[in-house]
């Protein structure tokens, strides 16, 4: 890799992780409704979705990943009970957060990473480098997410589904 | 064996997250809520999806066709409609859309592009199939989610 790559591949790793930063509490709050709806017998969907965004090229297979474990896992079909107007499941409240078509996604982060980096949308390899950072941004978040699902399930203070029992 | 250059297999990847998966959710929802089709059951899903995963483009157009003219009972109807409305589209990605719009196509030999039309179709197809599917499956669950809810309702409505 040139020097200019090099730097120009920092400057991407630099931009995607600030705003994995900036989307750090809604990365949470989708791990605490992980948390609550899976409880800690399911670990290995969390981690299945974690191999499947570090190891594909596509963003559209991380989602195709969450809807087929939204059709078959009843689990992923279960709204937060700590928000308790939205009444959305697990597995299409992460998949809109993702894809960042809504509002309340990722899309504004995406809009400020491909503005800082003056990435166009008009040629095959702008398109190609925004899916790229769209899917770099997604294992992230995906990743902060799972942190804070096993940080619930594991602590026996934190876990949603002790809480339960306890009330 | 398919003998596409990285240019392509990198296009038809860029294809798919921004064109196909947006047609194949649009695809399967029409079917289902425009036109009230229920989603394709799980027998045909599978068949579908092993036929697109592991055949060349012409055994899997030729299994679609063949399910699209299969004599469905009356039943089953909607698997009838699924496929051809299928067709329909594969078709006109074969025969249109691969060399007017997708500009996938480098041979200039009639015989070697009819080649390498089949290979890029093949690995489109199967993109288009994998949307397809995993879209079907959430509407699926969402139309056994609304039975149990009916369910529900009537067996509450009896008690009273």
């Amino acid at each position: 890799m040139s020097n200019t790559a090099q730097s120009n591949e920092m400057k991407v790793i630099r931009e995607v992780s600030i705003q994995a930063e900036n989307c750090y509490k809604a990365a949470t709050a989708l791990g605490d409704h992980a948390a609550h709806v899976l409880g800690n017998r399911h670990r290995a969907q969390m981690t299945g979705l974690e191999n499947v965004a570090d190891s594909t090229f596509k963003t559209s297979d991380v989602f195709d990943y969450i809807k087929r474990q939204t059709a078959r896992q009843p689990h992923w079909r279960q709204p937060s009970p700590e928000e308790k107007n939205s009444g959305i499941g697990f597995g299409e409240r992460l998949k809109n957060y993702l894809e960042g078509k809504l509002k309340e996604s990722l899309k504004e982060p995406l809009q400020i990473i491909y503005h800082h980096l003056n990435i166009g949308n008009n040629t095959d390899e702008d398109q190609q480098e925004r899916k790229r950072i769209h899917l770099l941004l997604i294992r992230q978040i995906i990743h902060h997410m799972v942190i804070q699902y096993e940080y619930r399930v594991s602590t026996p203070q934190n876990n949603p589904t002790n809480k339960k029992r306890e009330s | 064996m398919s003998m596409l250059s990285t240019a392509q297999l990198q296009k038809i990847a860029l294809l798919s997250d921004t064109v196909l998966y947006n047609e194949a959710v649009a695809f399967i929802r029409k079917l289902v809520r425009e036109q009230d089709c229920a989603p394709l059951p799980n027998s045909q899903v599978n068949g579908l999806f092993s036929i697109a995963e592991s055949s060349s483009y012409d055994e899997l157009y030729r299994f679609v066709v063949h399910q699209r003219d299969r004599n469905w009972p009356p039943s089953k109807r909607d698997i009838k409609t699924f496929y051809t409305a299928l067709e329909q589209e594969l078709s006109l990605m074969y025969r249109k859309r691969l060399k007017d719009e997708f500009l996938l196509l480098t041979q200039q030999n009639a015989q070697e592009m009819r080649k390498e039309a089949n290979d890029v179709m093949a690995l489109l197809a199967r993109e288009y199939i994998q949307h397809l599917m995993a879209e079907n499956g959430v509407l699926q669950a969402e139309a056994e989610a609304d039975d149990k809810r009916k369910q529900n309702r009537y067996q509450k409505q009896g008690r009273r």
